[in-house]
């Protein structure tokens, strides 16, 4: 029972989820401003954002819906550290049944739908055009996504357990582009394009309710990151969880550097004619059994 | 699906400078610009320059933009030389093209950087701000100061530059040619940068003439309007002939930008090569006088185009003057280039059009609606505090 409640509020569960979460968020903004030639914040600047927003006031203008922008971070929060309780972080899992890595898949839906929910609560027009660019956007990236897990999933009999796939490049590309598309991260930036439409769905948040949304999103970085190095490149204990979460952040900052955003369009075209085919190629060959 | 009203601005991420715009939009795409407010900006320049002596009016006129500041001057002073009749000396003539061809390079470096910003390529936005510093740095070495110059004065130059500054300048001007012939390739040939770019805000030939359009927007649509064709201070004997472009897109503004950095490049070599030796200024009297009611129009070309001042003397002080500024002029075809595209594509438009706000604020309106008044020349001599009597 302690051991339980131990995992499920320090590690992997909220205390390590929200500190790693803010670091590695922390890092990806640090290293980024080096690479842009910038001295950028500190790596702990995440915490301190979040610190002072907790500190502010709500603002619930006259067309929103108070209660909705309260929860809608919360609950994608919520979904993205829950879907952390069935990643064998560094071994162990804390929750593990057959067939977890559909729960994943939903969780994870889950976090940017109530991002775009969040956004359309709060009536005005550039976060409903940001919602609906999140919408397409989970469409655009669920296809490769979903196609990439279900191939590493038929590997482990769709429970969630540590899985190298070097066999499954394909499936592994598609991983990591759709992974940038989760986080919103160029060159999918599309739902937050601030030149375009101001903060997209957050443009009318404020106070706790924009610290629960950062903090969601440190979250998912984090959650990303670990599903990475545990689905795809097999870690099975802590210090190659830490050098393979530590290379994927690297590479999700080089992506990120050296390429701009895509209209919407764009991204749709080439997450399913081009990402998408590609996981395709990989699941079929797991099905037809041609791998070594 | 349905249309709504997507304001953009006055207060707005993406134009840094206060405007309104109001688009009318559908779905995702552009169905027409409704309204553009400008005159958040008004800083009533024209009226104060009024009431200034003509040498304390060549350092108000730079404050109209800190961008192309120097411009102004050398419109402005020049508009006064002409109606003084004098010729300045030939080394102030090479000293004005230096510093206004240095300015040129970091007013165009600036809107490019914040083209790559608008599609989100923020390592490329820092690339470029990073090699601005250079044509900056340049200009604070020549004129002391990093942005307002102050180096034009009626009757020449407030400045000279020595044979070290001339040394320092051309090495500054060989590490920018490379990394200018870098971002070339770069907004050629990189795909990131082409899909966000190509085919976008196409103006076409003949809406930019309709339209009066200036500038490096004009002649990327293959219209040849530069006022430095009519060889004004010594671009006669650089032999200058503007850059042209073929499609008119977003893409191809910016690579006549860049092209035209290059030559800016180029013409300032050429300048340091052929710059005479002699007297900076000319010497005039504290207190200038000209005749009464003589008037001229001045023009440059500046980053954006045409900048023409209009300039009225009242003996010791201008009269009027009119400044119009090559933005105002590119509104126009602003709506046509937006039309049809996307929301993504707006910032990348404007951004392209480089809009300089704090140039374009000239009039403002308040309260239009109701009745409408009709100033004559008397009501001006009031509101001019009855200084004028002709």
């Amino acid at each position: 029972m302690i051991s339980e409640l131990l995992h499920a509020l320090v590690f992997p569960g909220l205390v390590s989820a929200i500190i790693f979460g803010f670091l590695y968020e922390g890092i990806l903004r640090k290293v980024t401003a080096h690479m842009h030639s910038r001295i950028g914040p500190p790596v702990w600047q995440p915490f301190l954002d979040f610190v002072k927003l907790m500190s502010k006031e709500n603002i619930t203008t006259k067309d929103s819906f108070g209660m909705i922008m309260t929860f809608a971070p919360i609950i994608s929060f919520a979904s993205a550290l829950t879907v952390l309780l069935f990643l064998p972080v560094g071994g162990f899992s804390f929750l593990s049944f057959g067939g977890d890595l559909f729960i994943v898949i939903y969780m994870l839906i889950m976090a940017g739908l109530f991002f775009a929910i969040g956004g359309f609560a709060t009536g005005n027009p550039f976060a409903s055009v940001g919602s609906v660019r999140e919408i397409i956007q989970i469409f655009a990236i669920e296809f490769p996504f979903v196609i990439s897990m279900i191939t590493v999933g038929l590997m482990m009999n769709f429970s969630v357990s540590p899985f190298f796939a070097w066999q499954f490049p394909f499936a592994l590309f598609s991983f990591l582009v759709s992974v940038q598309g989760k986080l919103s991260l160029p060159p999918f930036h599309i739902q937050e394009a601030e030149q375009e439409i101001v903060a997209g769905p957050l443009t009318e948040y404020s106070g706790p309710r924009l610290a629960m949304h950062e903090l969601a999103k440190g979250v998912m970085v984090w959650t990303m990151i670990s599903m990475g190095a545990v689905l795809f490149l097999g870690a099975t204990n802590l210090l190659m969880f830490a050098v393979n979460s530590l290379a994927l952040l690297f590479l999700l900052i080089v992506v990120r550097t050296i390429f701009g955003r895509l209209r919407i369009k764009q991204s749709l075209r080439l997450l399913w004619y081009v990402v998408g085919p590609l996981a395709l190629i990989d699941l079929a060959r797991v099905l037809l059994g041609i791998y070594i | 699906m349905h249309d709504f009203f997507l304001p953009v601005g006055p207060q707005h991420p993406a134009l840094i400078e206060p405007v309104h715009m109001k688009l009318r939009v559908e779905g995702e795409t552009v169905v027409s610009l409704e309204g553009l407010e400008l005159g958040y900006n008004h800083k009533g320049i024209e009226k104060a320059l009024e009431n200034r002596s003509w040498t304390k009016s060549v350092f108000l006129s730079e404050r109209v933009c800190g961008i192309c500041g120097n411009f102004h001057t050398s419109a402005f002073t020049q508009g006064v030389e002409r109606l003084m009749g004098i010729e300045i000396p030939d080394r102030a003539k090479h000293i004005r093209v230096i510093v206004s061809e240095l300015e040129r390079i970091h007013s165009h470096l600036l809107c490019l950087g914040l083209v790559a910003h608008e599609m989100g390529l923020d390592t490329l936005f820092h690339y470029i701000f990073r090699d601005r510093e250079i044509a900056m740095d340049l200009l604070e070495m020549l004129s002391g100061n990093r942005v307002h110059f102050s180096m034009n004065t009626i009757g020449g130059v407030r400045r000279d530059l020595d044979t070290e500054n001339i040394r320092k300048v051309e090495e500054g001007l060989e590490k920018l040619e490379d990394r200018l012939y870098h971002y070339v390739k770069v907004f050629e040939k990189d795909s990131s940068v082409k899909r966000r770019t190509k085919g976008i805000g196409i103006l076409s030939e003949k809406m930019a003439t309709e339209m009066d359009t200036v500038g490096p927007c004009a002649r990327a649509s293959k219209v040849n309007y530069d006022i430095r064709n009519e060889g004004y201070l010594t671009y006669k004997n650089l032999k200058f002939k503007p850059v042209i472009g073929e499609r008119g897109d977003v893409m191809e503004r910016n690579v006549v930008r860049f092209k035209e950095c290059i030559q800016s490049v180029k013409l300032i070599r050429d300048s340091l090569f052929s710059i005479p030796k002699g007297d900076i200024a000319l010497k005039l009297p504290m207190m200038i006088k000209i005749g009464e009611g003589l008037e001229t129009m001045s023009r440059v070309e500046a980053p954006r185009g045409e900048l023409a001042y209009y300039v009225k003397s009242a003996g010791d002080r201008p009269y009027r003057v009119k400044i119009r500024t090559p933005t105002y002029a590119n509104f126009h075809m602003l709506g046509h280039i937006l039309k049809g595209y996307q929301i993504a594509d707006i910032p990348v438009i404007v951004a392209s059009m480089d809009p300089c706000m704090s140039c374009t604020d000239r009039v403002t309106l308040v309260n239009t609606k109701g009745k409408e008044t009709v100033l004559g020349k008397e009501d001006f001599h009031k509101l001019n505090g009855g200084h004028h009597h002709d």
